[in-house]
């Protein structure tokens, strides 16, 4: 098993590592230090209470002298008071052996010291005593054995004293290099456990980020690697599930997005064939109006200018429907501008005709062929010419005009009629959106003939748009792309 | 009399197409799906033209025009889509039609190309 802790437990291990690492350093260095300290002390101390017995030694030893030579002419000898400077010789010999502190050179030299006294004593002191001068030769060579000695245990022990300093000196410098040292790698430790927990942190927070990032932008398939300490990986996982769900919703959108165009389309499509028959039987009947009364003459028109409306509505559905669906298919090639404007033209002017309005066509010369689809663009026309017709009132002046602007050829309808306001121009391309001002409510339609022009416009890949002012009349523009074979 | 076989799987359709065919004088045999095209075809009496919708139960329209322009018959076929495909009325030609009219239809349009492709 992969051992995975968490961030928490990840900073809590490594606060009591780093902790435990920086106390053990200073408790062993401080304590090395006061134990070097103690011991440099207690040596100091003790060489020199030793300098101090040997110095104790040397006084007795001239005490015996001055007890076996008397400093007062024709005075004997005291062998008590030998016997006293020899008591505190010893005594002191025995204290200075305390304090050589196992030091082989230091006892060494007191034994000799001890030993040259006894040596004096045995072969000098003794005879003198008992009345008999030792040759002075003897007496001269102990004598200066014991001082020799006696000396010589005093520079050893101011010796040691110096190598103990110097000692105590080095140990407290590497003893205090290595606490430095010690509290430098705790750090160091610190520092490499740290930048470790952020690197483990850092792929995959960057993982989400750009997982996030590229969410947003819509790829719903998007899943991140989950990975880092635990919380990081959980983070990982909900947002993994988030992902999934935000798919699942937009697949369930489609899908029922998708079920309604095929239920519009599957509708429409199934009320055509009725309606035409409908339309069918009634033309048939008003085709022959003299084998009608008048009365079922006029229900038949009626009937076939309903069932022509409820055509045009089911074919401007079936229109939207299939733009929605994207199903909606031109066949754009290059195709004349001037013929298309004067074929849609000469249709629609019956309609401008019934309400005494002038339609104008004028063609820009030399204008390039556009890429479109000659029957689309010409229903987009004469949706725009009918809306003019319809909105206009009675003897007004509407104009069709097609000019180069650029690498497009822009069509412009306009007329001189009511013209819409700043808010009714923003919805005028919305589907069953009707101007409801005024005089125009008696107007017919579907309100569906500028949506499909939009469409049918950007499916060009061209632009559509609605220029107005109340009372000024109204300009539709759209702009077609230049074939690219074109004149 | 110039004879017209029309085939449309509604029985409305065919109707409506029928009186309005016999309206301007056209002697008018129906069917409702190809497999009948091809039968009325068996027993003779060729038709002068054929209205064929391309979709119908059993025998489509199309089937039954790339069948009958296989057996050799050379009659002037119009063909009736509801798709208003870009590429249909090619198609349709390819397939050995002599026209392809949308559906629904506009009955000006419908009337003039039967006119040209009958002769009438």
């Amino acid at each position: 098993m992969r051992i995975n802790p968490s961030l928490t437990a990840r900073l809590r291990i490594g606060f009591v590592i780093l902790f435990a690492l920086l106390l053990a350093v200073s408790l062993l260095g401080v304590g090395r230090l006061f134990q070097i300290r103690v011991d440099f002390e207690d040596d100091t101390a003790r060489l020199f209470q030793l300098e101090l017995e040997t110095e104790r030694m040397r006084s007795a030893f001239i005490l015996e002298q001055a007890a076996t030579r008397p400093a007062v002419e024709g005075a004997e000898p005291s062998a008590s008071e030998l016997d006293q400077a020899a008591a505190s010789f010893a005594a002191a010999g025995g204290r200075a052996r305390d304090e050589t502190g196992g030091d082989s050179v230091l006892s060494g030299r007191l034994e000799s010291l001890i030993t040259a006294e006894a040596a004096w004593r045995e072969a000098v002191a003794g005879p003198v005593l008992r009345g008999r001068s030792p040759p002075p030769k003897v007496r001269t060579r102990l004598t200066s054995d014991v001082t020799n000695s006696a000396e010589a245990l005093s520079v050893a022990s101011r010796g040691a004293r110096d190598s103990i300093r110097a000692d105590a000196r080095d140990d407290t410098r590497s003893t205090t290099i290595l606490v430095v040292a010690g509290l430098i790698g705790a750090l160091l430790a610190a520092l490499i456990l740290f930048s470790g927990l952020i690197n483990s942190m850092r792929a995959p927070l960057a993982r989400l980020v750009d997982g996030a990032r590229r969410l947003a932008g819509g790829e719903l398939d998007t899943r991140v690697e989950v990975g880092g300490p635990v919380e990081i990986a959980s983070l990982g996982s909900a947002f993994n599930e988030m992902a999934t769900s935000l798919e699942r919703d937009a697949r369930e959108r489609d899908r029922i997005e998708r079920m309604k165009d095929d239920f519009v389309l599957t509708v429409s499509h199934e009320l055509r064939t009725p309606v035409t028959v409908v339309k069918g039987f009634a033309e048939m009947l008003t085709a022959q109006p003299n084998a009608l009364q008048a009365r079922q003459y006029e229900a038949a028109s009626v009937i076939s200018e309903s069932a022509g409306q409820l055509q045009n509505l089911i074919n401007d559905l079936l229109d939207l429907a299939r733009s929605d669906a994207g199903k909606l298919r031109i066949d754009p090639e290059p195709t004349p501008v001037g013929p298309l404007a004067q074929r849609i033209g000469r249709q629609m002017r019956p309609s401008f005709e019934e309400k005494q309005q002038r339609l104008t066509v004028s063609v820009e010369n030399d204008i390039p062929d556009v890429k479109a689809d000659a029957d689309r663009i010409g229903q987009v026309l004469s949706n725009l010419l009918t809306n003019a017709n319809k909105y206009a009132q009675q003897g007004a002046t509407v104009q069709l005009t097609a000019g180069r602007v650029g690498s497009e050829v822009e069509f412009a309808v306009s007329d001189d009629g009511p013209g819409l306001g700043e808010e009714e121009l923003e919805h005028v391309f919305e589907r069953f959106w009707r101007a409801q001002s005024g005089e125009t409510q008696a107007v017919g339609g579907t309100g569906l003939g500028l949506a499909i022009a939009k469409s049918l416009i950007e499916l060009h890949g061209g632009a559509i748009s609605a220029d107005s002012k109340p009372g000024k009349g109204a300009t539709f523009r759209f702009v077609l792309p230049i074939a690219k074979d074109g004149k | 009399m110039t004879r017209v076989l029309v085939a449309d799987d509604s029985e409305t359709v065919l109707l409506m197409l029928q009186r309005r065919l016999e309206m301007s004088g056209y002697e008018v045999v129906t069917a409702t799906d190809g497999q009948e095209v091809l039968d009325l075809l068996d027993d003779g009496g060729d038709p002068d033209l054929i209205l064929l919708d391309a979709m119908m139960p059993r025998m489509s329209g199309v089937d039954a025009l790339q069948k009958l322009r296989a057996a050799g018959h050379k009659m002037p076929v119009l063909v009736i889509s509801a798709h208003l495909d870009a590429q249909e009325p090619e198609r349709m030609l390819s397939l050995g039609a002599d026209g392809c009219v949308p559906k629904p239809f506009e009955w000006d349009e419908l009337m003039k190309r039967i006119e040209e492709l009958a002769g009438h």
